[in-house]
């Protein structure tokens, strides 16, 4: 076990007297991708929403980097970035005016949000379209955008909500690679996604969540094993397995 | 506060960077312009259209009549047929019309009393009376030449003067006395001209900041169904920088219009001093400024963009309503008591002030004090109501 730079202390959430978060409590390691995934509506969302301070929990508190949730949201916010699942873009602004915008309102001056927004731009392979419209980017291109605002700023700790939905195996590429470069540069992670091979390849522990509350969480290798043989069973079939096979919303 | 301003310079590069968008806001006020300058630019004077229905084909008097009345400069003459009078009048497409009877020329060259008939709507209307009482002006004054004829006629009949010689030289005084009269009527114009423009301006600058309350409500709800709003809150930046910066921007964009608005009329139509001018653009970005909060209560208040489009849509009709924006409302009715609610009645007395009265900053303590009470409350509740998700920040 490493130095946990998130940790997440029993937390709940309730709308309506339906709790969305039901008792969930982790840990992320410094540099660990943390894979967290469940059927639509298990609560994975409103996870991040607390985490990135959007949301306040019912009870329960997380620290980020040792700084509280609750008494410093300030700080947090400072060491977070997100990539929200649906795409949260300017589309009559450029890619670049995209980056440096969301760079100032973390803090950066106009020339940092602008080298970093290039070095990013880079990174995802964008660095010719920099003034190019995002109303004229393809779906896969907007995706990397999306995840390149996230990396804006200070940010130590990523949440990226289902970063690749309805991308092309290339631009999906693309983005994996990002994320393990970061990883390897000592970013932590926490991924949602609800696809079962992208968690294996990517994430160094999963968590399987569903009603509000984490029903699993190991290595991918140690979630196979807990049905049975790790090399012939699938994520897939122990997500079915602790999730159940009905139809969700 | 430098967050709130990078949020609000964002607003307007976009806005400036949308040139469709900003072609139609910009050309907006200016085609408004022309159609005021349409509707009461060209004169400041009545101008009025006398139907006629002549039944009296070739009269003399007849022709002299509606020949005077032509010469009149506020009047055109159109010329029906009765059937055709009856008919529009029956439909309100007019709601006057002067009935020359048959048989009124020979009725006057026999010195006999004639008649003329107004065929009317109720009271004829407003414009009808006007030009009824212009065509009684003519008619007095002819009556009066005839007078005159017929008494010198009865006194120099018989003293051996040709008759012809009588009426030639009666006709010549009388010409020279409307040319040089002995009693003269001038006009001296006091304070501002009460004209058209000056009524109506201060209404139309009033509904045209007014729009700014949609522009403060998109702001909001373009973050929202865009998926951005959540996401600036992500950063740094608090609610409450979010709203001041989306405040600014909306404050300027509207005030934009209005700019060009007023500057144009200040342009043509001559009505203000450079003083006034610029005590009517504060105004004006004072109730930008408040129509942007109220826009942006609506947007704190709504979860789609549906229902802030229909509250806001409700909020500028019932505004104009009670704030009788094109009408003057009567003392001591109830909707006098619902006007004082409305925040039009104190921008529109502002306007009105400024424009039609001749009056200063100095006179409108208490509509500057409303309007910046109503930006101030308005930045509070909407601060208090807006949730970026819900239940969440």
């Amino acid at each position: 076990m490493g130095e946990a730079f998130l940790a997440v202390k029993d937390i709940y959430k309730s709308f309506n007297g339906q709790k969305a978060v039901n008792g969930v409590s982790f840990t992320i390691d410094k540099g660990e991708i943390f894979g967290l995934l469940g059927p639509n509506g298990a609560g994975k969302t409103t996870v991040i929403r607390i985490l990135s301070t959007v949301l306040a929990a019912d009870t329960g508190d997380a620290t980020v980097g040792g700084y509280s949730l609750r008494k410093n949201p300030a700080e947090v916010r400072d060491l977070v970035g997100v990539c929200p699942q649906d795409l949260a873009l300017y589309e009559d602004l450029s890619a670049l005016d995209n980056l440096i915008f969301f760079g100032q309102l973390e803090g950066l001056n106009g020339r940092e949000a602008k080298a970093q927004a290039m070095s990013h731009l880079a990174l995802m392979g964008l660095t010719e379209r920099a003034k190019g419209k995002i109303s004229k980017f393809s779906g896969g291109m907007k995706r990397r955008i999306n995840l390149a605002i996230a990396l804006m700023g200070n940010s130590k700790l990523l949440f990226l909500d289902e970063p690749t939905v309805g991308i092309d195996p290339q631009s999906r590429n693309n983005i994996f690679e990002t994320i393990r470069g970061l990883r390897d540069k000592g970013m932590t992670i926490l991924y949602t996604t609800h696809y079962m091979e992208e968690a294996n390849r990517l994430c160094d522990r999963i968590a399987i969540m569903d009603g509000g509350k984490f029903v699993a969480m190991d290595t991918p290798q140690g979630l196979k094993r807990q049905i049975g043989d790790p090399d012939k069973v699938t994520l897939e079939d122990i997500f079915l397995k602790l999730t159940g096979r009905s139809l969700r919303d | 506060m430098k967050r709130a301003l990078i949020v609000a310079l964002r607003e307007v590069r976009t806005y400036l960077q949308d040139k469709a968008d900003l072609a139609f806001s910009l050309l907006l006020p200016i085609v408004t312009f022309a159609l005021i300058y349409g509707a009461f630019g060209g004169s400041e004077l009545f101008h009025g259209t006398a139907y006629i229905v002549n039944e009296d084909v070739n009269g003399t008097y007849t022709e002299k009549l509606i020949e005077q009345i032509g010469q009149e400069k506020s009047l055109d003459v159109e010329l029906l047929s009765r059937t055709d009078a009856e008919s529009k009048l029956g439909r309100s497409d007019l709601n006057i019309v002067l009935f020359i009877p048959a048989g009124f020329s020979d009725k006057l060259n026999t010195n006999q009393p004639a008649e003329l008939t107004f065929l009317q709507r109720g009271n004829g209307g407003q414009e009808g009376q006007i030009v009824a009482s212009i065509i009684r002006g003519v008619v007095s004054k002819l009556n009066q030449e005839f007078s005159v004829l017929d008494q010198t006629k009865q006194i120099l009949t018989g003293k051996g003067i040709v008759t012809e010689q009588i009426a030639i030289t009666t006709q010549k005084f009388l010409e020279r006395e409307q040319e040089y009269p002995l009693i003269e009527v001038k006009e001296v114009a006091i304070g501002s001209k009460p004209n058209m423009v000056n009524q109506f301006l201060p209404g139309i600058i009033t509904m045209y900041v007014l729009f700014a309350i949609n522009i403060g409500t998109a702001a909001i709800v373009e973050e929202r169904r865009r998926g951005t709003l959540e996401r600036l809150l992500t950063t740094h930046l608090s609610p409450s920088e979010l709203f001041f910066g989306k405040f600014m921007a909306s404050a300027l964009r509207g005030f934009i219009q209005t700019f060009i608005l007023l500057a144009l009329s200040y342009a043509v139509f001559h009505i203000f001093t450079p003083l006034s001018f610029l005590e009517c653009l504060l105004i004006a970005f004072l109730f930008t400024m408040a129509c942007s909060t109220i826009g942006l209560v609506i947007a704190s208040l709504s979860r789609t963009q549906d229902a802030a489009t229909w509250i806001g849509v409700t909020f500028t009709m019932a505004m104009t309503i009670f704030g009788g924006t094109f009408f003057t409302i009567s003392k001591g009715s109830a909707l006098y008591t619902l006007s004082k609610l409305s925040i039009n009645t104190y921008a529109n007395n502002a306007f009105k002030t400024l424009i039609a009265e001749g009056g200063h900053i100095s006179d409108l303590g208490l509509e500057i004090g409303v309007i910046a009470g109503v930006t101030i409350v308005g930045l509070v509740i909407s601060r208090f109501f807006f949730k970026a998700v819900s239940k969440g920040k």
